[in-house]
């Protein structure tokens, strides 16, 4: 019977033998019951071998979604962590660059590079030939030097140098300008150069805390480009790049 | 390399009906839908692992439903698998006992918009303890019920993968094991209850 059983199981009855153990079946509880078991096992089978299936084919394709692990030559691997070195390089540069040029203002520049003017040293026996705009400056006493300029509007280069600069230190930079240009117009008109390279120097830095950019740079170029000037070692590159980088804001 | 096939969900759903080409539309389940569904555990307290695990259940349980054709394409297959693994993930959630209920009451929101899969999918635990179960059966014995209930291989065919004198033999083999795994059964009543469940179901 068991081996009927299977047969019909296994759907391998056929025609009036199929009909006759569909009888039995339906008359005997007891063998009705085993057919039931081994369709419980039959089912067993059917999820073990789906999960198997669908198992194996899980592995396959998490490795084909995810990728193959990819082995790098070292050369190449050199070559990444050389890029990714130079890359970072670059973001910090970058970000130093980005902080200053946004950090940068004329104050900022003008003041790193503006010294007062000082005077040379008077010998004991010349002290009678210093003039009061002179002597008002050499104890800084700046109002004192633009009063006396206004007042007697002095027509010595040295003086409107002096005065020039003390409108400077009191930050008044229209009449410190001009004042500077007077110094290099009389210098040009006279053939000469008395403080012509120290009104150029501080006449370009005036023209930054002015925010004249463009007269400061030709200034500033034509002192870079000099080396017998006065302030041609003052006048640096980074300067330079300061005041562009200004007048590109 | 093996070149890759995409079937529309019509061909899809004959073919696992049928058994035909089994491997390359499984496959094809994985490269459509996997990425979405896994996007979806992942996004809801779940691990990459714990994604891939549920993934490889819904594609076991779509392809059970869709054999005993209880997927009738009322909705595309990715809805019908999206509902699928949604349900299964909730579930394992709720048995893990970490079920957030901000999460339930927007899936609550859900649930009348959406396909409602809960009660396609079968017994997951039983699932599981039937195939500890027949894992537990001697390798020639899983190897030729496999062939047989699995694979619809004839005895002659299973005849030339084994060592076996005749095909006699092998039926003779091939019931002896069918009878071992009804009596590992018999042992386990609620077992083979949730295995007439599905047999049924």
């Amino acid at each position: 019977m068991s081996e009927k059983l299977v047969q019909y199981l296994d759907d391998e009855l056929a025609g009036s033998e199929k009909e006759t153990f569909e009888q039995q079946l339906a008359a005997d509880k007891n063998l009705y019951e085993e057919l039931e078991s081994l369709k419980v096992a039959r089912e067993a089978v059917k999820i073990f071998g789906l999960q198997q299936k669908v198992s194996g084919i899980h592995q396959h394709m998490m490795l084909e979604i995810q990728g193959p692990d990819k082995k790098i030559n070292p050369a190449r691997r050199i070559l990444r962590y050389s890029i990714a070195v130079a890359a970072s390089v670059l973001l910090i540069v970058g970000g130093i660059v980005g902080y200053n040029f946004y950090t940068l203002s004329s104050n900022k520049v003008f003041a790193s590079n503006y010294r007062p003017y000082e005077l040379s040293t008077v010998r004991d026996g010349d002290t009678q030939q210093v003039s009061p705009v002179e002597k008002a400056y050499r104890e800084k006493d700046y109002k004192k030097v633009v009063e006396l300029q206004e007042q007697y509007n002095s027509i010595l280069v040295k003086e409107t140098f002096l005065a020039a600069m003390s409108y400077a230190e009191l930050a008044n930079n229209t009449k410190a300008i001009d004042g500077f240009k007077k110094v290099i117009a009389e210098n040009e008109n006279a053939g000469t150069s008395l403080f012509k390279d120290e009104a150029e120097y501080y006449l370009a830095l005036t023209y930054i805390s002015n925010k004249d950019y463009d007269f400061a740079l030709d200034l500033l170029r034509k002192t870079r480009d000099n080396p017998n000037h006065l302030y041609h070692d003052k006048v640096t590159g980074k300067l330079i790049r300061q005041v562009k980088m200004l007048k590109w804001r | 390399m093996e070149p890759i096939r995409n079937f529309p969900d019509s061909e899809l759903v004959a073919n696992l009906r049928a058994g035909k080409r089994m491997d390359e539309t499984i496959k094809t389940i994985y490269r459509n839908h996997f990425d979405s569904l896994n996007w979806y555990v992942m996004n809801n307290s779940g691990s990459r692992q714990d994604a891939e695990d549920v993934f490889q259940e819904v594609v076991m349980a779509f392809i059970d439903l869709v054999k005993k054709d209880k997927f009738r394409g009322e909705s595309t297959v990715k809805t019908f698998l999206y509902s699928l693994n949604r349900h299964t993930w909730l579930n394992e959630l709720k048995r893990r006992g970490r079920a957030l209920a901000r999460e339930e009451k927007y899936e609550k929101g859900q649930e009348r918009i959406e396909l409602d899969a809960s009660h396609l999918i079968s017994d997951r635990e039983g699932k599981v303890e039937v195939i500890k179960l027949v894992g537990q059966l001697g390798d020639i014995c899983k190897k030729i019920l496999l062939l047989f209930y699995y694979e619809n291989l004839s005895i002659s065919e299973i005849l030339d993968t084994l060592d076996y004198q005749n095909e006699q033999v092998v039926r003779n083999k091939k019931y002896k094991c069918l009878k071992e795994l009804e009596q590992m059964i018999t042992e386990k009543p609620l077992l083979k209850q949730t295995l007439k469940n599905l047999l049924h179901g």
